[in-house]
């Protein structure tokens, strides 16, 4: 059943909101959202468009602030983005003038604390990223799914305990989408972050969340809070055989009102 | 050596000979033969419209007056138009970034761009002098305008979704607007700079012709005043020509901002 009732955050939680509502002038976008995020979890958040899913990332990270309620990120009210999260935008934002290299760099170059990164760690994460070669191209000459594993690592290079992603997937090709889903899963598994993922794509956050939070046409709200009880780790063809994912799949499509 | 298209010998022949350039070529031949015999076909005096073969021996002639006077007009030309960017950029940044300013500099630059700047040009004259200061000023007034627009323009077009990146990574004021606005700004800006760099041109052979003693507009006034029409259509060739090089010089900026289209 819904568990709205906002829990005591403890020093596992990762994000804690409480009763969250965000008006844009007299558009009542979300209203009181209150959910909690553990350590390493990975959860994701569904909705009917328009339903402020990608507004609530925002509140989330801090980029825009909320009329009422609060969050908290590991402990620390948001009232700004702090080095605690990474974020991952439905269109990849890299810089068109400068090269992979210095797109991913970008998230250093930018550290107000002057973090570095070594040889040696930066080729991991352009491997990791599957971009090995690809270092001296400029964005354009990418293809989308590419140019996402980018924005992927300019979030990543800082290494932040929490991801939010909003629909980072959204605009790619089936196979290409599902090829970053493992990629994402297997970062998420090897680096231990805490991952929010807002999308539209039933079977995605079946396929990759512990947790599926699924919201109402706005004013948004959380409706319901469906726990993903399939085993780890998962792999796109074998996960979807599965009887059980199309068991959520079925159970999330009528939550959203999709027959 | 360039086996791997097809063409032989070096670049710029190939270049100049390929299909689209060889059209143009053509047309322009074709144009000055035009010319050169339909004077001489209708009988047109030679003080009212002289032949290319004509202009052309008077550049031979008057080689070393035209090098000294396009010398003069470029110098202003180069003071004019650097100082449009000099002046224009920081005004541009200013009016971008401040609502006062918005308020205060812009509509004052609106006013001073529909005066008639030909009008301008004599009082200018006056206040400033028949030499160099003068017309630099008028080409000035020219070109800084666009500049400004430009610049204005071309700050404003930094994409949204990139802002709230750089928020996301907690850029500073300063980061955004060097990393962010100043390179978004560029294609703008080198528009705005080549329509203003044939503006500043024409400014400071407006100025000449106010008032001067030396410079191309000078030349054409003196050389029409003296009826000396091919001296005057040798000048005016000379102008275009400038001109067109210095747009170009403008031009060959252009490809150091790949990602205009991108």
């Amino acid at each position: 059943m819904t568990n709205m009732t906002a829990s005591i955050a403890s020093a596992s939680t990762a994000i804690n909101i409480a009763k969250v509502g965000k008006s844009f002038g007299t558009l009542n976008v979300l209203n009181s959202v209150s959910t909690r995020i553990e350590n390493h979890e990975f959860v994701s958040v569904l909705g009917p468009s328009g339903c402020g899913k990608s507004t609530l990332l925002r509140l989330i990270s801090g980029l825009i602030p909320y009329d009422a309620g609060k969050i908290d990120m590991l402990g620390e009210i948001v009232d700004a983005p702090t080095a605690k999260m990474g974020f991952v935008f439905q269109t990849s934002n890299l810089l068109p003038w400068l090269n992979i290299r210095d797109n991913l760099m970008l998230g250093l170059d930018l550290d107000p604390n002057g973090e570095t990164i070594n040889e040696r760690a930066f080729a991991d994460l352009v491997e990791t990223l599957g971009l090995t070669g690809f270092e001296d191209s400029l964005p354009h000459q990418l293809s989308g799914g590419m140019k996402q594993r980018v924005a992927i690592g300019q979030a990543l290079i800082r290494n932040p305990p929490i991801l939010l992603m909003d629909e980072p997937f959204g605009a790619l090709d089936a196979l290409t989408r599902d090829r970053l889903n493992v990629e994402l899963l297997r970062i998420w598994q090897k680096e231990k972050k805490t991952v929010l993922l807002v999308t539209h794509s039933i079977s995605e956050a079946v396929l990759l969340s512990d947790r599926v939070l699924v919201m109402s046409e706005r004013p948004g709200t959380i409706i319901e809070d469906v726990k993903i009880d399939l085993p780890r780790p998962r792999d796109p063809s074998k996960t979807r055989e599965d009887p059980a994912f199309g068991d959520y799949v079925v159970k999330l499509s009528r939550l959203m009102g999709v027959d | 050596m360039t086996a791997e298209n097809g063409a032989r010998g070096p670049r710029w022949i190939s270049r100049l000979f390929n299909r689209d350039a060889l059209v143009t070529m053509i047309f322009f031949v074709i144009l000055g033969l035009f010319w050169e015999y339909g004077v001489q076909w209708f009988g047109v005096k030679s003080y009212l419209l002289a032949p290319p073969s004509a202009i052309a021996l008077e550049f031979w002639r008057s080689g070393a007056v035209l090098a000294e006077n396009t010398w003069i007009t470029f110098t202003e030309v180069f003071w004019g138009f650097s100082l449009a960017v000099v002046i224009g950029v920081p005004v541009a940044t200013l009016v971008f970034f401040s609502n006062l300013a918005k308020r205060t500099v812009y509509p004052f630059l609106i006013a001073l761009q529909s005066i008639p700047k030909i009008g301008l040009a004599p009082i200018i004259v006056i206040w400033f002098g028949y030499g160099l200061s003068s017309k630099v000023i008028v080409a000035f007034l020219f070109a800084f305008f666009p500049i400004v627009i430009a610049t204005i323009g071309g700050l404003g077009s930094t994409a949204s979704h990139l802002e709230e990146h750089f928020r996301a990574l907690r850029a500073t004021r300063m980061q955004t607007f060097w990393r962010l606005r100043v390179p978004s700004a560029l294609p703008n800006f080198i528009d705005g700079c080549k329509v203003a760099m044939p503006l500043a041109v024409i400014g400071a052979v407006v100025g000449e012709f106010v008032g001067s003693n030396d410079g191309l507009g000078n030349l054409i006034l003196t050389a029409t005043g003296a009826g000396n029409t091919t001296l005057t259509f040798a000048a005016l060739l000379t102008v275009t020509l400038l001109s067109l090089m210095l747009f170009y010089a403008v031009e060959y900026w252009d490809r150091f901002i790949w990602w205009r289209a991108a």
